[in-house]
């Protein structure tokens, strides 16, 4: 009974949830080459930016976190461990070049280019080049960064990842990319790993996979990015990060996908319970995308600064021209 | 907006009061990404007892 009641806070939240779900899988049902993915991010912004988050569905909706990663782990069971080995030392170089590159241009742009000082350049590199607002919350306790400072580089990041989620699909359509292309492309290019997902099943299934596999190759990269920051801030008084910090950090999802890969490419389980496995994957990413419309906040997104912006989207159009040059070249 | 799992540990409000619940009290206290793996390898072990009882 106690269990029935710590659960009931959580019940509104998931409802609604699963009415955006089941209405973006309608709607999509309805229009042909309308994905329910994209349906579900769009009715969560729409009634997240109209009528708002009833504090009594908070808790529920909140859960989108633990359903987009609990879906990511469950894509391991899609994914073809030998199509990856294939191409995995070409997407893994990119993802290197793209995190290390790209951390470095950003902090030349943010501090020559718009004159940006403190830890704030730092922050927006790490956001834009490993893995949003979580990169920016762990580089930035690393570096003892103000609140104010994560705050701000939290919301240009934000920002940057309601753009991209509909301006990607939109390009990578217009371009004609493949769906490994075009999913390798949003998961070398995007910030954050929700919009990235998001982004690459609006193209295609392909795509969403392999969108969803580079951005967890870059993500994996935290750890080493918190330990070189640290020790380039070291002459700045920064904090050790220590193995437990760095530890702290890592996306223990990540291994649950490794897992549920290394057990469907092993033949354990027969194509009938691996379809229904990617069924319960789909069901999760439909939850957790309307619940991702629900936290696009157009107008907090109006009060992020301008050099912030123009920073981040300097970086955003010479890593996204680059890695297309290169996905098409190399994939 | 949704951003990444990393280091979420996302603890719900009312978890950091207790529920009552133990079972629930010691899942809220869990790092996102932990309950994200247990739910996942959950949801395969319930499909491999689905196969060996010869529902899939």
């Amino acid at each position: 009974m106690r269990l029935v009641a710590a659960a009931r806070p959580y019940v509104l939240g998931l409802a609604v949830l699963a009415a955006g779900a089941l209405l973006a899988n309608a709607v999509a049902g309805a229009v042909d080459g309308l994905q329910p993915l994209v349906v579900a991010v769009g009715i969560g912004a729409l009634v997240g930016n109209t009528v708002g988050t009833p504090a009594a569905a908070e808790p529920g909706v909140g859960v989108d976190k633990l359903f987009l990663e609990t879906g990511i782990v469950l894509l391991g069971a899609a994914v073809v461990v030998e199509e990856f080995l294939a191409a995995g030392p070409t997407v893994l170089g990119l993802v290197v070049v793209a995190v290390a590159g790209g951390l470095l241009l950003a902090e030349l742009i943010a501090r020559v280019l718009f004159r940006l000082d403190g830890t704030t350049p730092s922050l927006l590199a790490a956001g834009a080049s490993i893995c949003g607002v979580s990169a920016v919350v762990a580089i930035g306790r690393v570096l003892d960064a103000r609140g104010s400072a994560i705050t701000f580089a939290a919301a240009t990041v934000l920002l940057f990842d309601a753009v991209t989620l509909v301006a990607f699909p939109i390009a990578g359509e217009w371009l004609g990319l493949t769906g490994r292309q075009f999913g390798v492309w949003a998961g070398v290019s995007m910030f954050s790993t929700g919009p990235v997902a998001a982004a690459g099943f609006a193209h295609s299934p392909e795509a969403g996979q392999w969108a969803t596999v580079t951005k967890l190759a870059r993500n994996s990269l935290l750890g080493g990015v918190a330990i070189a920051y640290s020790i380039a801030y070291t002459a700045r008084s920064a904090t050790e990060p220590g193995v437990r910090r760095l530890w702290a950090e890592f996306p223990k999802f990540l291994l649950g996908f490794l897992a549920v890969a290394a057990i469907a490419n092993s033949g354990l389980l027969s194509p009938a319970a691996l379809d229904s496995i990617g069924r319960v994957s789909d069901a999760l990413f439909t939850l957790a995308f309307v619940g991702l419309g629900f936290s696009i906040r157009i107008r907090e997104m109006r009060e992020v600064g301008g050099a912030a912006v123009g920073a981040v989207l300097v970086h955003l159009l010479v890593v996204s021209a680059l890695a297309l040059a290169a996905v098409r070249w190399l994939l | 907006m949704v951003s990444d799992g990393v280091g979420g540990s996302d603890k719900r409000a009312d978890g950091a009061e207790g529920t009552g619940s133990p079972l629930a009290d010691r899942w809220l206290a869990l790092d996102r990404g932990w309950q994200a793996l247990a739910l996942g390898l959950g949801v395969v072990a319930v499909h491999a007892a689905g196969q060996l009882a010869g529902v899939l």
